[in-house]
């Protein structure tokens, strides 16, 4: 007990469990007496030279007591790197240590425990760290391929800008502009309504197959309007989100279309008897009569067109009435001012434009289609007839408006639609660049060319700085940080 | 030998008359403090009608200072014009130690920009300082990892609660009458009958990183598992509405009972009326609240977040992850054991107050200040691994971090690329009033205040 005592006495009520305690008395021998530090750590050991503050006559000493510890203590470990030969020493030495101190620290505040209050333990100390928990490592070819999105988004406002310099200095005539953009408007809302009739109806055979397990409560991948048909039945689903994806096209009749489509839900549920013959179960009788319908076949979609159709012309008369006013709108501003004013707004276009979203989003970036809305109209009001005006506008109403929805379901469709997409929009982009700012048709063809080269090194390029950018990311997580609630719910809880 | 006793002065922006606990963390910790003999000021900010200085109970004097409040009674770091008012008090005061108080992350709106500028600010305030303590390990690792400190110069001492104030529902008065025969009994052991509802109980600001969410999603799933069972939710805050909501639309509007917020004397008063104190919260330094529950008999039901674990043994807590599903099973689990009376609640109390005391605390922090005034040797203070962390930081530590301006800058440098200029240039701006102070109000001049007569502690009985 008196070793104790001694012990204590110098190394205080908190005394450590380090061999260097049980070799003390030979520290005092080999030291020259000192005022405060009169025992080693083992650290000392090695790292002899690193402590500054150590004074007098300690630094010639300590490499004997190094030698001495060494030998005694840690002849076991043989060598080995530093931090886990000392690790063990220390385990080794706790065996020989006296009774008292066998406890180990613990990280709990609820004991009060035999060791100072500013102790670290360096087993556990920081063990619970976590860096980059969540990092993805980019890799270079699916970066690419995701920059295709911007791609055709740039090339979608270059060749809106090419056409605005065509009807300008009057080399394309405004009705071709407009006619054959009208032309693919039609073709890929075409396109588009066959699609998502489609999928209306893969999702009512999986919805099928699934027998509504948990109802209301399902997630709703494809993103529905959660407000229209959470509450009502779940077997409305395509009719749900043809509507909200019409809804974000044509804002001035979606409300009707709700409503229409709420009183005969199913339209397309009914479609699937007409191709579920590969699936025999869905023909069973009872199947089909909890959900048939009460309103005739196919008429949901018949509906749904023929109100595209009213709310297209609706739009079309609009802008048609407004042109003569949109004409004379800025004519008392300057022209560079225009340019300035139009370039910022398709800059913001660019930079705001939702290239995340997926099918389902119900007015993707607003801020983004209303600046470039904003910079079609101030473009049109430097043109000289009523004519060139409502062309321009209508046309980027469907670049703008309408375009952006039909890239999102191709991509969604199909991988190779999206890419002959872009190259389709590269091609004409840089064809089109070509062709204002040269002469004849060999400069188109340098254009494509330009065009294509630009494209291909931006992607690459961006691509490349991305990947090379991440060795900066050190995000460190531990128990500290706020918590991630997991909540399995109908709302969708925004995490901050 | 006669026993070391300082002059300290406590700052922080929470104080009376502004209930919370910040504010009766200090006033404890200040009155324990006086009662071993030291002499303790709080500086504060002015509240409306309270500028100047106060006194309290046991002789502490409080400074209430004006500045300009920005955020929830937050007031602006205000160097500058803080400083010739701080340097008179002091000087007046004799101030050997400046103690601060603050709760980093708890008030703060979150967001990547917000945590750097909170880093580099906690980094810059950090960098001058000879010791910090924190209330849990969870939030000691923290601290020492955004603020780049030396471990042994972070202590960690926990919160305590004043378990008198938190004593069970039929726990014998105190002092217990002389000639009862009872006196030393334990409380008696008050089973759950079968029909009896188990309550519980939350209490909590309805916040976002306090689990608001969890709760409004746990309840229904909860009340369905078990329906012989009550909710009484205290505090207020944004999440009340989606709360509310939520007992309208499953209708449970005779099982979760809302008392708005409360005040903190009340709390003993709602908890004891429960049975089981549920937790949510997705991040907690310490959690007094949960020493609180569990000392009014509560079994208490919490998120295994932040400091939380370390707070109570396992016999008075179910953990749950943050998750739904989780904190669903766990409050189950509490219930069943409840309901099989296999939890022994009436014991807790005493536990609790065996565990957490301000004594104990103001001990703790005297050991602290002993250290960093150097009364204490270095050795004894800064321990066996003094070694191991000058290795593992190629720092010095802070017992013998020098003061003197150059070195001082010098650490304000290292703290960033743009930051680090920033924070010299305040710090010389800061040295510059100094110099113009001494000048213009000379040390001399200053009144030295009269003192209270110190109090003389005698027992330091080793517990």
């Amino acid at each position: 007990m008196a070793g104790t005592g001694i012990r204590q006495s110098v190394v205080g009520p908190y005394s450590t469990l380090t061999p260097a305690t049980v070799l003390q008395p030979l520290d005092r021998l080999t030291t020259s007496p000192r005022s405060s530090r009169s025992h080693l750590a083992p650290e000392d050991a090695f790292n002899a030279a690193s402590p500054p503050r150590r004074s007098g006559g300690f630094d010639h000493s300590s490499n004997n007591n190094m030698s001495l510890l060494r030998d005694t203590v840690a002849s076991s470990s043989g060598g080995g790197d530093v931090r886990s030969s000392r690790r063990r020493e220390s385990k080794f030495g706790s065996r020989s240590r006296s009774r008292r101190r066998k406890r180990n620290w613990k990280k709990i505040l609820w004991v009060r425990q035999a060791y100072p209050d500013n102790y670290t333990d360096q087993t556990t100390f920081l063990d619970s760290l976590q860096r980059n928990p969540r990092l993805q490592p980019y890799e270079f070819w699916p970066l690419v391929a995701d920059t295709t999105v911007i791609v055709q988004q740039v090339c979608s406002v270059t060749i809106f800008v090419v056409c605005f310099v065509g009807i300008f200095t009057e080399r394309v005539s405004p009705v071709a502009v407009v006619g054959w953009g009208s032309f693919a408007t039609f073709v890929g809302w075409a396109v588009w309504d066959w699609w998502v009739g489609q999928k209306g109806e893969d999702e009512v055979l999986q919805r099928q197959n699934s027998h509504r397990s948990r109802g209301a409560w399902q997630p709703r991948q494809d993103g529905g309007s959660a407000s229209a048909n959470s509450t009502t039945a779940p077997t409305t689903p395509s009719a749900a989100s043809s509507v909200t994806n019409l809804g974000s096209t044509e804002r001035t009749t979606s409300q009707g279309n709700l409503t229409a489509m709420r009183s005969q839900h199913g339209g397309s549920v009914t479609s699937l008897h007409s191709n579920g013959s590969h699936n025999s179960r869905l023909l069973d009788p009872q199947d089909g009569l909890r959900h048939r319908p009460s309103s005739p076949l196919r008429s949901g979609r018949a509906t749904l067109r023929l109100s595209t159709i009213k709310s297209a012309s609706l739009i079309y008369f609009t802008i048609l009435g407004l042109s003569p006013i949109l004409k004379s709108l800025t004519r008392s501003t300057s022209p560079d001012s225009i340019w300035a004013m139009s370039f910022l707004l398709l800059a913001i276009n660019i930079f705001f434009f939702d290239y995340s979203g997926g099918v389902g989003v119900k007015f993707p970036a607003s801020l983004s289609t209303n600046a470039a809305l904003m910079a079609s109209t101030v473009l049109a009001s430097r043109l000289p007839s009523t004519g060139q005006v409502f062309s321009l506008t209508l046309f980027s109403i469907e670049v703008f408006g309408l375009f952006p929805v039909f890239r999102r379901y191709a991509r969604h469709r199909s991988w190779r639609y999206h890419v002959a997409l872009t190259v389709l929009l590269t091609v004409g982009a840089g064809g089109g660049m070509g062709l204002i700012l040269g002469e004849g048709g060999m400069d188109g063809l340098l254009g494509v060319l330009v065009g294509a080269f630009i494209v291909i090194v931006a992607m690459g390029a961006s691509s490349w700085w991305l990947i090379g950018l991440q060795k900066y990311k050190n995000a460190m997580n531990g128990p500290w940080d706020q918590a991630r609630p997991i909540i399995i719910s109908r709302r969708q809880w925004e995490y901050d | 030998m006669p026993r070391l006793t300082y002059n300290i002065a406590m700052v922080s922006d929470f104080f009376f008359p502004q209930p919370g606990g910040v504010e009766s963390h200090i006033y404890q910790l200040a009155t324990k403090l006086v009662d071993r003999g030291h002499k303790v000021v709080v500086i504060t900010h002015a509240y409306a009608d309270r500028k100047g200085i106060r006194y309290l109970t046991n002789g502490i004097k409080v400074y209430h200072v004006p500045f300009a409040i920005i955020y929830r009674s937050a007031t602006f770091p205000t160097v500058f014009s803080f400083f010739p008012v701080f340097r008179n008090i002091m000087i007046r005061e004799q101030i050997d130690i400046v103690h601060g108080h603050a709760s980093l992350s708890s008030s703060l709106p979150r967001g990547p920009i917000t945590r750097i500028l909170t880093n580099k600010l906690l980094k810059f305030i950090l960098s001058d300082v000879d010791h910090v303590i924190c209330v849990s390990h969870t939030s000691k690792e923290n601290t020492v990892l955004r603020a780049a400190l030396d471990p042994v110069m972070v202590s960690v001492i926990p919160n305590a609660v004043v378990s008198e104030n938190f004593r069970p529902r039929k726990y014998p008065p105190e002092p217990p009458a002389p000639n009862n025969g009872f006196g030393n009994a334990t409380p008696a052991v008050h089973h759950l009958g079968p029909n009896d509802p188990v309550v519980i109980v939350v209490i909590s600001r309805l916040f976002y990183n306090k689990g608001t969410d969890l709760l409004t999603a746990s309840i229904p799933r909860i009340l369905e598992n078990h329906p012989n069972t009550r909710f009484i939710i205290a505090g207020s805050g944004p999440k009340s509405i989606d709360l509310e909501q939520m007992i309208e639309q499953n209708v449970l509007q005779d099982k979760v009972e809302m008392l708005g917020s409360v005040r903190h004397e009340q709390v003993r008063d709602v908890m004891i009326r429960g049975h089981i104190y549920l937790h949510p919260s997705l991040t907690e330094a310490f959690g007094t609240v949960l020493v609180e529950a569990a000392s009014c008999g509560l079994y208490v039901v919490c998120t295994a977040v932040g400091g939380i674990p370390e707070v109570l043994p396992s016999h008075m807590t179910v953990f749950a992850k943050p998750e739904e599903d989780d904190l669903v099973v766990a409050t189950g689990k509490a219930i069943s054991a409840l309901r099989a009376n296999k939890v022994r609640t009436e014991k807790f109390h005493d536990q609790v107050k065996a565990m957490y005391s301000w004594d104990n605390i103001a001990k703790r922090t005297e050991r602290v200040y002993n250290g960093i005034m150097g009364d204490i040797p270095e050795a004894d203070f800064y321990g066996y691994d003094v070694g191991n962390t000058a290795a593992w930081n190629g720092e010095s530590h802070s017992g013998v971090r020098s003061f003197a301006l150059i070195d001082r800058l010098k650490r304000y440098y290292g703290c960033g690329v743009w930051a680090g200029k920033l924070f010299c240039l305040c710090a010389v701006i800061d040295y510059l009033l100094f110099v113009f102070c001494e000048w213009v109000f000379p040390r001399d001049r200053i009144d030295i205040a009269a003192d209270w007569p110190r109090k003389i502690y005698h027992s330091d009985d080793d517990d």
